[in-house]
């Protein structure tokens, strides 16, 4: 008896999956909380429309998983398939593995190292790196003519030096920093705190303990601008006297932010990209035309208008 | 008597009693292709086992591991463990493939190889293939003397060459992945490669293990430690040689890795020990040693991939697969040690 229940549940939950059009969707970790929130916002938003069915697997950081799983997923004879990159270097075999069975492809959030030669019915949907740097950079810019300090003198908190989006996010803040209109801004520490909270707490008490002397903080992350607020509180030193910048809005930023710690953040809309590649993806597996890279913005986070994303990540 | 406690799986005794564990696994393999294929029709209307290109990947997708699970296999059987195979397979990939890179990529020099400088680029297939299996080889040897000399208990030898092999995996380009191997490099992994180069090494260790005095060693002291001594087989240099081949199977599985995706990472591998291990379990390797074969782990290999495709072909969510998968691998020894318990009444 129970077990008959047991395999109808079975069954009912695998029969109510069959629908119209079927997307599989290979994630390249499924605990990280930026992509889960865009998981989940695939998710949702593909829940929102009609008969469209996602199948979600779980590639565990895993290259070799995650193209078995496009393998799968052809085999299976998905529509479409979306893939978030293990590492974006493997993916010409990804795009090569689709191609051969002409199943359209969709890359979301981490851009493919053969973003530039991709195939018509394949496409890369993310967020440009360019404009996080920039948004934050301008920010803190415009904060610091406002105080009229002069020359300002700015400390960067860099992420892994490995990682595409440390290096444009810094390039960019140095790119700020050579503009006109911020030309009395001056880059006086870059060191990397590896993404990480405790990095950044260390390399601000070296600083302190340096006796170096700043007026911003800018960090390629929040986690790292958090740890470095961390100790210049521990050090007794006035939040309203240093401007601190991060990237990401997350959860512990904003609540930092509320406190009045953390004076800037910038919004990557993971959910907004999560939906924007099903979108994509369908218009693909319709044959519709769709250009090669679609931009998700970033959005500025400040004080004024912090409201409007303490739900949204 | 003697005879059996040290040569049980070369000449396993026939009759009622003898049901081979293999047996276990290939009723539970078909059991669940059946189920598969039954609940395909059901929900989607249309055959699982039946469709070449999913019975294709199913295979492909466990190659890499299986070829590791052959080696783990016959550690097990001589009542140790390997944890180091994954990382194993990170180092030798990410290693190996930096003597694999090609000198130009989309027509330009490619200056990013990590070897540029030194000129080692379009080096012949034979150099990387080199370069992997002495890694992997070396890797084993320490892993075996550790285990043989030192006495250090197996599980704690390859935990810590698991840690280190990982540690040099990052170390080797500080994090950073390598690719653009030459064709002739990334041929090895191409198409069904992975399964030739897979069922050529099945092959080949089952012939040693069954028809070989290496087999016989090697069963014998999985079975009894102190009696296979006393025989007159050098246990140690034994030991050594068979944690020297599990290695040098990682290192095989390394490399065939980083050929079929083109790119080597340092995270590549992880867990691989454990669904090696988990494939060796399933068809029938006893963790305590002295009983299994290539031919049960080979099938514990199919079962894996029959659920991984499976589950993708009936659109089950990720979280129940690995929820079913570890289902699976309790369930499949606890049929064993109760059929065992059964027989050993019965007896």
């Amino acid at each position: 008896m129970t077990r008959n229940t047991i395999a109808a549940g079975l069954i009912g939950i695998l029969a109510g999956t069959a629908s119209a059009e079927t997307i599989g969707v290979s994630m390249a970790l499924f605990d990280d909380n930026f992509l889960t929130v865009l998981r989940n916002g695939m998710i949702a938003h593909a829940q929102g429309l009609e008969g469209v069915d996602l199948q979600v697997e779980d590639a565990q950081n895993d290259v070799g998983r995650q193209l078995n799983q496009i393998e799968n997923f052809i085999a299976a004879g998905v529509d479409a398939i979306i893939v978030n990159p293990v590492d974006t270097s493997a993916t010409q075999a990804m795009t090569d593995a689709a191609a051969a069975a002409g199943v359209p492809l969709v890359f979301v959030n981490r851009m493919p190292i053969n973003l530039e030669s991709l195939p018509d019915n394949q496409a890369f949907v993310g967020s440009n790196e360019r404009d996080s740097g920039t948004l934050q950079g301008t920010e803190v810019c415009r904060l610091l003519r406002e105080q009229g300090t002069d020359p300002a003198r700015v400390i960067l908190i860099m992420g892994e030096l490995s990682n595409e989006a440390a290096i444009t996010r810094s390039q960019m803040i140095r790119d700020t920093v050579a503009r006109e209109d911020c030309a009395f801004m001056e880059i006086v520490e870059e060191q990397t705190g590896n993404w990480n909270r405790q990095q950044g707490a260390d390399l601000m008490t070296n600083w302190l303990g340096a006796g170096v002397e700043f007026d911003a903080v800018v960090s390629n992350n929040d986690e790292m601008a958090i740890g470095a607020i961390q100790s210049l509180k521990a050090a007794g030193i006035s939040m309203d006297d240093v401007i601190v910048a991060g990237i990401d809005a997350t959860q512990d930023a904003l609540a930092a932010m509320q406190a009045g710690d953390l004076d800037v953040t910038v919004f990557q809309d993971a959910a907004g990209q999560g939906a924007g590649a099903v979108d994509t993806a369908l218009a693909l597996a319709r044959g519709e035309e769709v250009a090669r890279e679609v931009w998700i913005p970033f959005e500025l986070v400040t004080p004024e208008n912090i409201d409007g994303y303490l739900t949204r990540n | 008597m003697a005879d059996m406690a040290i040569n049980p799986g070369a000449a396993a005794p026939r009759g009622r009693r003898a049901w081979p564990t293999e047996l276990n696994a290939l009723i539970g393999l078909v059991a669940i292709a059946l189920v598969f294929e039954a609940l395909a029709w059901a929900i989607r209307g249309q055959t699982f086992l039946g469709n070449t290109a999913i019975l294709r990947i199913m295979i492909l997708q466990v190659a890499v591991v299986g070829i590791i699970a052959i080696g783990v296999t016959q550690v097990i059987i001589t009542g140790g463990i390997d944890l180091s195979s994954g990382s194993l397979v990170g180092m030798v990939g990410i290693i190996a493939m930096s003597f694999a890179q090609a000198g130009t990529r989309n027509g330009a020099d490619f200056t990013g190889a990590v070897f540029w400088e030194q000129g080692w680029v379009d080096l012949p297939v034979a150099v990387p293939i080199a370069v992997g299996l002495v890694l992997g080889l070396i890797a084993g040897v320490v892993n075996g003397a550790l285990v043989a000399y030192a006495k250090i208990p197996p599980f704690i030898a390859t935990l810590g060459m698991m840690v280190t092999a990982r540690g040099v995996a990052k170390w080797w380009t500080a994090g950073e992945a390598v690719s653009n191997p030459t064709p002739s490099f990334a041929a090895l992994g191409q198409g069904m490669m992975p399964v030739l180069i897979f069922v050529a090494l099945a092959v080949l260790f089952q012939a040693l293990l069954s028809f070989t005095l290496y087999g016989t060693r090697t069963y014998a002291i999985g079975s009894n430690r102190d009696a296979a001594r006393m025989s007159g087989i050098n246990v140690e240099r034994h030991l050594v040689l068979v944690y020297a081949l599990a290695g040098s199977l990682a290192a095989v599985a390394g490399l065939i890795a980083v050929s079929r995706q083109l790119t080597a990472q340092a995270g590549l591998g992880v867990m691989y020990e454990l669904d090696a291990i988990a494939m060796a379990v399933i068809g029938g390797v006893s963790l305590v040693g002295g009983r299994g074969s290539i031919i049960g782990t080979a099938l514990g290999m199919l079962i894996f991939g029959i659920i991984i495709s499976g589950f993708t072909f009936l659109r089950v969510d990720a979280y129940y697969q690995e929820m079913i998968k570890g289902g699976i691998i309790v369930g499949a020894v606890a049929l064993d040690v109760w059929r065992q318990r059964r027989r050993a009444l019965r007896g």
